[in-house]
């Protein structure tokens, strides 16, 4: 009898990390985006949730109204948010490129609030869920209930940001965003032009947001107000993972996740995001260069 | 204008706003208490945001404990309203102590983030605290008067101004500008820069306080989501930014402005109202990030290449 507690308690707190470490795939990829235009542009960019949700409603439409799939729709919904992050950054935030920092907090929190109010105009509040006809499948693995789309989406998630890790490691445009994050000056003076760059690192950010979000509508549910919240989720990833590399924001990302889903058994689902800011808040004040970043 | 010229004009456009409710209709009173209301916030933000620099997203959390402090103390323990106000601005002042000292050590972004973590956090907390109702709220005792709310609105608004106007010639409003343009700086020149950045962060926390509790009164029934309601955050921003950060009356102008303009928008769909408000904060930012007071001190001069002047200052 007692043996059998044990073994369920096991199965159960391996099944709650399972679900942490899938949700925390998504997660990295959703905060990817911020710290690359954070880390680039310095620019925290308070709009990222607003176009996280964007990627998502792109997704939503393609499969309602085109019955695309929504792994097949992601390019898709990259391309469109590139498109909307790269004509942001080309036509607004380029204008107050030079202004205080704190003037490109507020532009980026008046545009997410632009685009959520677009969003509540066009799609309305109601709550939308991409749901393909494999959306409740699962199988299992040592007893351990996997279910199909958060695995596809966690592995989606993991190959995105590997492609953008070897992006920026190996290709000409890569060197020229790294460059351009390291010293605007040196990186002038060889050639890179910053408007372009710019605009093309912003683009990129956005464009992991949208396929964030288009994997987001499929494992939750969206509605034109989730952006805030998932602003500050990235956020919180981005400072516990540091902003060095595209790993550390995958650690972050499985760390969170993890404390997400022990917060929901163990204290209660409205728990959740008290834990995961309270997370953010202790590690800000006391480890502001990240869980892995050195130490000042 | 002389200073004795300014005296006047703004004893009399007080005493101008305070007679509106003997002939003005019942719907422009009410709409005159949230105006109100909202530029109370706003000049509390001005505090913080405007002259101290620290973009705090998160006062709103400032207003729903006020709210709260008052609907506890007049619903749970029968006290009267003037102590429950007390109250809630009490819960405010030592929130801010308390979240103020370790989250004012973080700078820009990470001040900016952490105020935006912890106003998400706030409705979680109170929808798990019995005390405040859970999910439910409370209700408050009914009180017909909505002149005595205008006046007092109003009086919680001068008072606020007051206080801005007190800060802008003292040496403390002083010591927070200096923090605002470079905070090592003003540290070395023998500024304690964490002690101000608390004081500049209650004092806005007691405005906020002090709006919530008479709007809770004044509505009588908040619940978690309505009493921390983050679009308050948006237009206290909105309204201090367009008005005019680190000045006096910026931030109730912005608020009186902007709050007319969105009333009547908001007559056709209510959305758009919002909306509104995005695109204005936008706009000022790239237009006149020195807000309404700026522009019309130099737009005589410069005409309309003040607004593209702003433009070539600051785009790559």
């Amino acid at each position: 009898m007692e043996q059998a507690l044990v073994v369920s308690t096991m199965q159960l707190l391996s099944q709650i990390l399972v679900n942490g470490v899938l949700l925390g795939g998504l997660y990295a990829l959703m905060a990817l985006g911020l710290a690359l235009v954070w880390g680039v542009l310095n620019i925290v960019n308070l709009a990222h949730g607003a176009l996280i949700m964007l990627g998502a409603y792109v997704g939503y439409y393609l499969f309602t109204l085109l019955n695309i799939d929504p792994f097949l729709a992601l390019p898709l919904s990259m391309a469109v948010l590139f498109c909307v992050g790269y004509l942001l950054q080309r036509g607004i935030l380029n204008l107050i490129a030079r202004a205080a920092m704190f003037n490109t907090l507020l532009i980026t929190f008046g545009i997410d609030v632009v685009l959520t109010q677009l969003a509540q105009i066009f799609f309305s509040a109601d709550f939308r869920t991409i749901n393909p006809s494999y959306a409740g499948s699962n199988f299992m693995v040592f007893g351990v209930t996997l279910p199909l789309v958060r695995v596809l989406a966690f592995v989606v998630a993991l190959a995105l940001t590997i492609a953008l890790w070897l992006f920026l490691l190996h290709t000409r445009l890569g060197r020229a965003i790294r460059a351009t994050a390291q010293n605007l000056g040196a990186a002038r003076l060889y050639g890179v032009e910053p408007k372009a760059i710019y605009a093309l690192t912003f683009g990129l950010g956005a464009a992991l947001a949208g396929g964030a979000g288009d994997l987001y509508g499929v494992v939750s549910q969206i509605n034109p107000y989730i952006g805030a919240t998932l602003t500050a989720k990235s956020f919180a990833i981005a400072i516990i993972g540091g902003l060095e590399s595209p790993l550390g924001v995958v650690v972050g990302g499985i760390f969170l996740g993890v404390v997400e889903s022990l917060t929901a058994l163990y204290i209660g689902p409205t728990f959740v995001d008290i834990a995961s800011f309270g997370i953010l808040v202790l590690v800000l004040i006391f480890r502001p260069n990240g869980l892995l970043g050195a130490t000042t | 204008m002389t200073l004795r010229f300014k005296f006047i004009l703004g004893v009399a456009a007080a005493l101008m706003l305070a007679t509106l409710p003997w002939f003005a209709s019942p719907t422009l009173i009410q709409f005159g208490i949230s105006t109100l209301l909202l530029a109370t916030l706003a000049q509390g933000w001005n505090i913080i945001g405007g002259f101290t620099g620290y973009a705090s997203f998160g006062n709103s959390e400032f207003f729903g404990l006020g709210s709260y402090g008052t609907a506890i103390a007049m619903v749970q323990w029968q006290l009267p309203f003037g102590v429950g106000l007390i109250f809630g601005v009490l819960l405010s002042v030592i929130f801010a102590l308390v979240v103020g000292i370790p989250v004012l050590r973080l700078r820009g972004h990470y001040f900016a983030i952490a105020t935006l973590a912890l106003s998400q956090v706030m409705t979680a907390i109170v929808s798990n605290l019995e005390v405040a109702g859970r999910n439910t709220g409370l209700v408050l005792p009914l009180l017909n008067g909505d002149t005595l709310f205008y006046e007092l609105s109003l009086a919680v608004l001068l008072l606020a101004t007051l206080t801005v106007l007190w800060i802008s010639n003292s040496r403390f409003g002083f010591g927070l500008i200096a923090i605002r343009e470079n905070e090592d700086a003003a540290a070395s020149m023998g500024v304690n820069t964490t002690l101000y950045k608390v004081l500049a962060f209650a004092l806005a926390g007691v405005f906020s306080a002090l709006a919530g509790g008479i709007h809770a009164y004044w509505i009588t029934f908040i619940d978690p989501v309505s009493a921390f309601d983050l679009s308050l955050n948006v237009k206290m921003i909105i309204m201090t930014v367009f008005g005019g950060p680190g000045s006096v009356l910026g931030p109730v102008i912005g608020a009186f402005v902007l709050s007319g303009i969105s009333e009547t928008l908001s007559t056709e769909i209510s959305s758009l109202a919002n909306l509104f408000f995005g695109v204005v904060i936008v706009a000022a930012v790239v237009f006149m990030p020195r807000g309404l007071a700026d522009l019309m001190r130099r737009f005589r001069k410069t005409g309309w290449r003040y607004f593209s002047e702003n433009v070539k200052q600051h785009r790559l």
